[in-house]
């Protein structure tokens, strides 16, 4: 810069560039925006999502975590300029001195087209990748799958096991053993939620949905109807559990015997 | 020029004595929508004979609905020909037309408050209509989810009964999304975009009146729901639940049919009006941009709610005429309702966003004093957004088992909406950029919407993700992320249009300090409302419940404390805006030293707008210094 008639070169600009006062401040506060952002996806959702107790349930809370810090720099950056703009201003009933006259800027248009285009892709490959997965895995697994038949109506799950032979309104499965849920509904639409279990499908009359899962962790399971079926659908839920092989078939056999003694 | 105005206040208010139209207004039209409505009752009820025994007729057993859908469309034909809303059209019938005095008795010059209650053509009347008819809207639908929240603040609240809480769900979706599709493209729509863009008024005056009082008919029809036993159904109706709820349902197909009219002529005539009456020299990259987004939003309408009208129809007919498009025992589908459905929800949330965001983005250069960043990527972004938006309606459905394999290329189409919208950020972001902004309330409503469309799209990518929406479809989680971009985001774009156009419309500048007010209280109860909702969702809350377990207590209550801090914040802005209306500083004719024609124009506008139509050599945001 010694002979200020010379043109920068492209180095010297990016230095002036980031030497000015207004571009360090917003860097500043694009790292302070980004880091929170980061933060809250990495503390948020472990903090306050149920058990994760399958495979899709971990996907899910996995996909609601990275991509917050993927899309954390992005959020930073729109923060860290809106910020910057808060802080500088002007107040009072005279409008502030014009600004500089800059109509558009086409290498950072093309850039950051670029680039969310890339983090689209990343979300759609992310996505598609976890859903061939988990197909795969549910049709490796179709044909040892433990049968679950889902009846909801209204208000109420019921559960039908035609390989064991009983019908409950509580939902207990083995642990580590592909289940495969059979979902109708004999009335109007409900939406068969085993929150902990991560996956969700609707039931309709006339058709059956599938779903499956494999649940890999013991506890407790929520069920709960996931699509408004009338006046009682927030009371439309029950409990169940995963348990050891051992404690299922003990429990199949007291339900067989309950049915038997009925 | 002098004369030319001195000419136009002495002309004489038009007094076509003889004529129909000078006798009819809103009353006229209540009593004759009244008496079609009782007369069509009355032989309707007598002509089907069972009705009256209380007793079910095994070959008719729907009579009641039938009986309600016809009254109901009998009060809405017999409004609009008491107002005086089919005259034209019977005179074209008879190979005459209004007279040109009768015309100008139309656009209401000289009429004071009475032609608010009237017929009337003038644009700017049809702005204010809209204006209050919306602010009226949300308020009904504000006070609903007062009401909801209130039931939802503790587990096993006996605030409300599951019943009235279901249909307070259904009645404040409705009447919601009803007022967000109008709140900007209704009162600046009409009231400023004519002058905005140098016309003397709409292209089609009389199209533009009928749009507002076929809108007003759905009013009353809307409310009667409420007496009918409500709407249990939620806004999205989904059959079969909605073939099995009760007569509410009738009052809710009808309101949904009416509307779809209403927006199918306010759409087609905005279009018109923007494609054929720009002011010479007005080429399109010289147009104002709250202008384009506003005609992208109503051109994607008019596609978009006929097929919602289809699918109340379908609904009106299955209830009753037994017919069984959507009863899957009969060989129809509740899945072909979800279609019909999405097909129109999902342009529909654009609908609503695009013209909040375009009237943003008409605001952050007048008060940045920059030029707007980059026009071309605000017009992809929209148009962007537009075109995709038809391509993702089964995203609604990735849980409905309908077709798996097309989870994965609809979740692609998704997914792709993030790079549009990302312009939309850019073109706000780089006309903030180095810029002093005017703290002036317009201008923290651009603030306003920036975090919230930002967590509500964030929030959304998750969602538009299959693995993730299994657990998080049909969530408290997904209440919260359209919340924060129908009302986060287009609410308050269309919050910072009323601040921004307040002085043009009414004369008067709106109460400042009342303005800050409400703004904090809004946006921030805002935040803390659906961040609770987004918690209660992520911890497994299911969404339009009445009652839920002890375990999502403390979100729910965090939830209702912000809600009640919004509530607080939204009174306040009512005061000011009827306050100020007549109270306020008298305002300049360009306040905020915009360079769009709006400002151009003196308060009160006189009737078609400009004395003499302008000339247009540049884009409206020539700010800035060294060009």
């Amino acid at each position: 810069m010694s002979d200020h008639n010379l043109a920068p070169t492209p180095g010297d600009r990016a230095t002036t560039f980031f030497k000015r006062n207004d571009v360090r401040r917003t860097s500043v506060i694009f790292i302070l925006w980004t880091a929170t952002f980061t933060i809250l996806g990495i503390w948020l959702y472990p903090k306050f999502m149920p058990r994760i107790m399958s495979k899709e349930m971990l996907s899910a809370e996995n996909i609601m975590i990275w991509f917050t810090i993927i899309s954390a720099p992005i959020a930073g950056i729109v923060l860290a300029l809106a910020t910057n703009a808060f802080l500088n201003m002007h107040r009072g009933d005279t409008p502030p001195e014009e600004g500089p006259a800059v109509r558009t800027n086409g290498p950072v248009v093309v850039i950051w087209t670029v680039a969310s285009t890339i983090f689209a892709l990343v979300a759609i490959v992310w996505g598609i990748v976890e859903l061939n997965v988990q197909s795969v895995e549910a049709a490796a697994t179709s044909k040892s799958a433990m049968i679950v038949e889902v009846t909801g109506s209204q208000w109420l799950w019921t559960f039908n096991y035609p390989e064991q032979g009983i019908e409950t309104h509580q939902l207990n499965l083995p642990i580590n053993r592909p289940v495969e849920f059979d979902i109708r509904s004999v009335d109007v639409n409900h939406s068969f939620w085993p929150v902990q279990l991560g996956v969700k499908v609707d039931a309709n009359a006339m058709v059956t949905t599938v779903v499956r899962t494999t649940p890999n962790k013991l506890g407790e399971i929520d069920v709960k109807c996931a699509e408004l079926c009338g006046i009682l659908h927030a009371y439309m839920e029950t409990t169940g559990a995963v348990m050891t092989e051992a404690d299922f078939d003990s429990w199949v056999s007291q339900v067989q015997q309950s049915g038997a003694s009925a | 020029m002098t004369t030319l105005v001195t000419e136009q206040h002495a002309r004489p208010v038009p007094n076509p004595k003889k004529s129909l139209i000078t006798k009819l207004n809103m009353g006229t039209g209540v009593i004759l929508g009244a008496l079609f409505a009782a007369i069509t009752y009355y032989l309707i009820r007598h002509s089907l004979q069972t009705i009256t025994d209380g007793a079910v007729d095994p070959l008719n057993p729907n009579q009641n609905d039938q009986l309600l859908i016809a009254t109901m469309m009998a009060w809405s034909i017999g409004f609009l020909i008491g107002i005086g809303a089919f005259i034209g059209p019977f005179r074209w019938l008879i190979g005459r037309d209004l007279t040109a005095e009768e015309q100008l008795y139309l656009a209401g010059d000289g009429q004071g408050i009475k032609r608010y209650f009237k017929y009337c053509t003038d644009h700017k009347v049809v702005g204010i209509q809209y204006l209050v008819g919306v602010m009226t809207m949300l308020g009904v639908g504000g006070t609903m989810a007062m009401m909801i929240r209130t039931n939802l603040a503790s587990p096993g609240s006996k605030f409300i009964t599951p019943v009235v809480y279901n249909s307070l769900v259904g009645l404040h979706g409705i009447t919601m999304i009803v007022a967000m599709i109008i709140v900007a493209t209704g009162p600046f729509g009409n009231y400023i975009m004519p002058i905005m863009i140098g016309a003397r008024d709409m292209a089609f005056p009389r199209l533009n009146a009928l749009s507002w009082w076929v809108l007003f008919t759905a009013i009353p029809v809307l409310c009667s729901a409420w007496f009918l036993g409500g709407i249990p159904t939620g806004w999205t109706a989904y059959a079969p639940l909605s073939v099995q709820a009760g007569a509410g349902m009738d009052a809710f197909l009808m309101t949904i049919i009416i509307f779809a009219i209403s927006t199918a002529v306010a759409g087609a005539n905005i279009t018109a009006t923007v494609v054929t009456m720009r002011a010479k020299g007005m080429k399109w990259n010289r147009v104002p941009i709250f202008v384009i987004g506003s005609t992208i939003s109503v051109a994607l309408a008019i596609p978009a709610f006929p097929t919602f009208m289809l699918s109340m129809i379908m609904t009106g007919m299955d209830r009753s005429f037994n017919t069984t498009f959507f009863d899957a025992h009969m060989g129809g589908s509740g899945w072909l309702y979800a279609h019909l459905f999405w097909i129109m929800g999902h342009p529909e949330v654009y609908v609503i966003l695009l013209p909040g965001v375009a009237a943003l983005m008409e605001i952050a250069p007048v008060f940045v004093r920059k030029p707007l960043f980059s026009f071309n990527a605000a017009v992809l972004g929209f148009a962007g957004i537009a075109g995709l938006s038809v391509l993702v309606w089964a995203h609604h459905m990735y849980i409905s088992g309908w077709a798996n394999n097309l989870n994965g290329p609809f979740m692609i189409t998704t997914e792709m909406i993030s790079i549009p919208t990302g312009l939309i950020f850019l073109v706000l972001i780089g006309t903030l950029w180095r810029g002093k902004p005017w703290m002036k309330l317009p201008m923290l409503s651009v603030f306003a919407f920036i975090w919230n469309f930002l967590i509500g799209g964030i929030t959304g990518i998750y969602l538009s993700d299959v693995p993730a929406d299994n657990y998080l479809h049909g969530s408290m989680f997904v209440t919260a992320h359209f919340h924060f971009t129908l009302m986060g985001a287009a609410l308050t774009g269309a919050i910072g249009g009323l601040a921004f156009w307040y002085p043009k419309m009414t004369g008067r500048m709106l109460n400042e300090r009342a303005g800050y007010i409400s703004f904090w209280f809004v946006q921030i109860g805002f935040n803390v409302l659906f961040f609770g909702m987004f918690v209660a969702g992520a911890e497994g809350q299911p969404r339009r419940v009445a009652d839920y377990a002890h375990q999502f207590a403390t979100s729910n209550l965090i939830s209702t404390a912000g809600a009640y801090s919004v509530g607080i914040g939204m009174i306040v802005l009512l005061w000011a805006v009827i306050h100020s209306w007549r109270h306020g500083k008298i305002a300049p004719m360009n306040p905020w030293g915009s360079k769009t024609l709006e400002w151009t124009v003196p308060y009160p506008v006189p009737l078609e707008n400009f004395d003499e139509l302008p000339v247009i050599t540049s884009d409206p945001y020539g700010y800035g210094k060294g060009k």
